[in-house]
């Protein structure tokens, strides 16, 4: 039988501390699964706008528009990188028109622009200055939108959320040292009977706080778990009420969770850096805590 | 011979209350058995306390195992500590460990391994009477258990230096006998004894040298 623990599991405050670590554990979960979203719908979306651009044919005086379309479409087509280009209908252009304009019969009236969706090869991409040179300079009314300006301002609230997600996690982490550093000296007062017996029974300092750091390690592990299962469950619940096929954060979540088997792994490894870290982080404060409390004394 | 413990002029006082102890002097020499007598607030457990570091004097000088306590270093107190065991009036057991886990708490505290500890722990439960309270808890042992389980985790570690405070005061004769015994074995070993105690059957034999406290001096 191993010997029993010196701290004991029952002493104050390691019930509250455990409970407190666990809410640490659940929020830190959320705020990883948050980030490992944002990365997967940024690197999602910004692979899709990149692998798409849009040419734009105006109606000028005195040009064929319908002439001007295909000639568009013969410079795309010769343009190595490009994958495909189509022309979209009248229809398709009204269809995008319509949530801003209403269905008006009146559409149709209007010198509405050919726009031709083009697909490029997001291995081998073109030279999009040069097209965009050369649809200029040989289609009447042309522009080239390469969905850059999209990309950057996306790629910018990204990174404002990325940074947002990781200084949260810096503040659960801030939170959980303080939490540890409190329920240390509370420890120490709580269990100062045991502490006086280990002193006079010979025990130096390195000692103490071994014994200090294993209930932390204990109470910390099974308090991460919780957590990290905890937030675990709210992501699960999150991916199963949303609808099939909607393309919002529970599609996502999905995703995420219930991925194939190579990416739920690095997932759920991912998710399990959290009890990890939180059994470590409480370990070496504590332990480095009692040190300092006990050399104060 | 070799004196183990030497105090000088040793005077003190709990904050700025009146001298408890007052140019107590005298010195044990290693391998005597001594007692400590007087009656009760004489400053017996003070007395002890002092001699095993729990307290510091407010003056006069302690030598222990040849070196004056004011200049150890609180690194140092634990490796002098592990060379005394003590036997504390009110027993200090840890409540949450087992019986067998408080005996063995001093070995521990020395780095020892559970498996090199394990026979010599259940011997000395043997020797006290405890070896079927091993697993136990100390709330669940009578007074007269836990003095035993006190005196079995003083002596564990067999110690240069043995200081007890009344560690018969909860037995019945017979088994104080027994434990003296036990005193006395350590004592043949070449362990230094110091029993206080106002118990006239301990203090029988004449042989043994007694020091006599009151009002805080020795007479």
């Amino acid at each position: 039988m191993p010997p029993s623990a010196v701290i004991s599991a029952k002493a104050q405050p390691m019930r509250t501390l455990t409970l407190a670590m666990a809410v640490m554990c659940y929020l830190a979960t959320l705020a990883l699964g948050a980030l490992m979203l944002i990365e997967a719908a940024v690197s999602q979306w910004v692979s899709g706008m990149a692998s798409e651009a849009t040419v734009e044919v105006r109606q000028l005086s005195g040009s064929d528009l319908e002439a001007e379309t295909h000639k568009a479409l013969a410079i795309l087509a010769s343009t190595p990188g490009v994958s495909s280009a189509r022309a979209l209908g009248s229809e398709d252009v009204s269809a995008l028109l319509e949530p801003w304009l209403g269905a008006s019969p009146a559409l149709a009236e209007l010198p509405l622009p050919r726009l031709i969706s083009v697909s490029l090869d997001s291995k081998v991409p073109p030279d999009l200055a040069r097209l965009e040179k050369r649809l200029i300079a040989d289609v009447k009314g042309a522009s080239l939108d390469t969905h850059l300006l999209w990309q950057s301002q996306f790629t910018r609230a990204a990174s404002t959320l990325r940074s947002l997600s990781l200084a949260i996690l810096a503040l659960i982490a801030l939170s959980a040292t303080a939490l540890v550093i409190f329920a240390t000296r509370s420890v120490l007062d709580a269990n100062r009977g045991v502490i006086e017996v280990l002193h006079l029974v010979g025990a130096d300092d390195g000692f103490i706080a071994r014994a200090v750091k294993t209930r932390f390690l204990r109470s910390s592990f099974v308090a991460g778990l919780l957590g990290t299962l905890g937030g675990l469950l709210t992501f699960a619940a999150l991916g199963l009420v949303g609808e099939k096929g909607d393309s919002g954060l529970s599609a996502a979540t999905a995703d995420l969770l219930i991925a194939a088997p190579s990416v739920a792994v690095a997932t759920y490894a991912v998710f399990l850096i959290v009890p990890v870290a939180a059994t470590l982080l409480s370990m070496v404060t504590a332990h480095l805590a009692v040190l300092r409390q006990l050399q104060q004394s | 011979m070799l004196k183990l413990v030497r105090l000088e002029n040793i005077g003190l006082k709990y904050g700025t209350g009146p001298e408890i102890l007052r140019d107590v002097s005298f010195a044990l020499e290693k391998g005597s058995f001594s007692f400590l007598t007087g009656p009760s607030g004489a400053g017996k457990s003070s007395l002890l306390k002092l001699l095993f570091l729990s307290l510091r004097p407010t003056r006069g000088l302690i030598s222990l195992f040849g070196r004056d306590i004011a200049s150890l270093r609180r690194s140092e107190l634990p490796s002098l500590r592990r060379r005394i065991g003590v036997v504390f009036q009110d027993f200090k057991l840890i409540d949450h460990m087992s019986a067998f886990d408080n005996v063995a708490l001093p070995l521990r505290a020395a780095g020892r391994r559970p498996e090199s500890y394990r026979g010599d722990v259940m011997e000395l439960l043997h020797w006290v009477g405890l070896k079927a309270y091993a697993h136990m808890l100390p709330p669940a042992l009578s007074g007269g258990e836990k003095q035993r389980l006190a005196i079995a985790r003083a002596v564990v570690a067999k110690p240069e230096l043995l200081l007890a405070d009344e560690p018969t005061g909860n037995v019945d004769p017979a088994l104080a006998e027994r434990l003296l015994r036990l005193f006395h074995e350590l004592n043949r070993f070449g362990t230094t004894v110091l029993i206080a105690t106002h118990d006239p059957n301990l203090l029988k034999d004449a042989r043994l040298e007694v020091l006599r406290l009151e009002k805080g001096q020795l007479h």
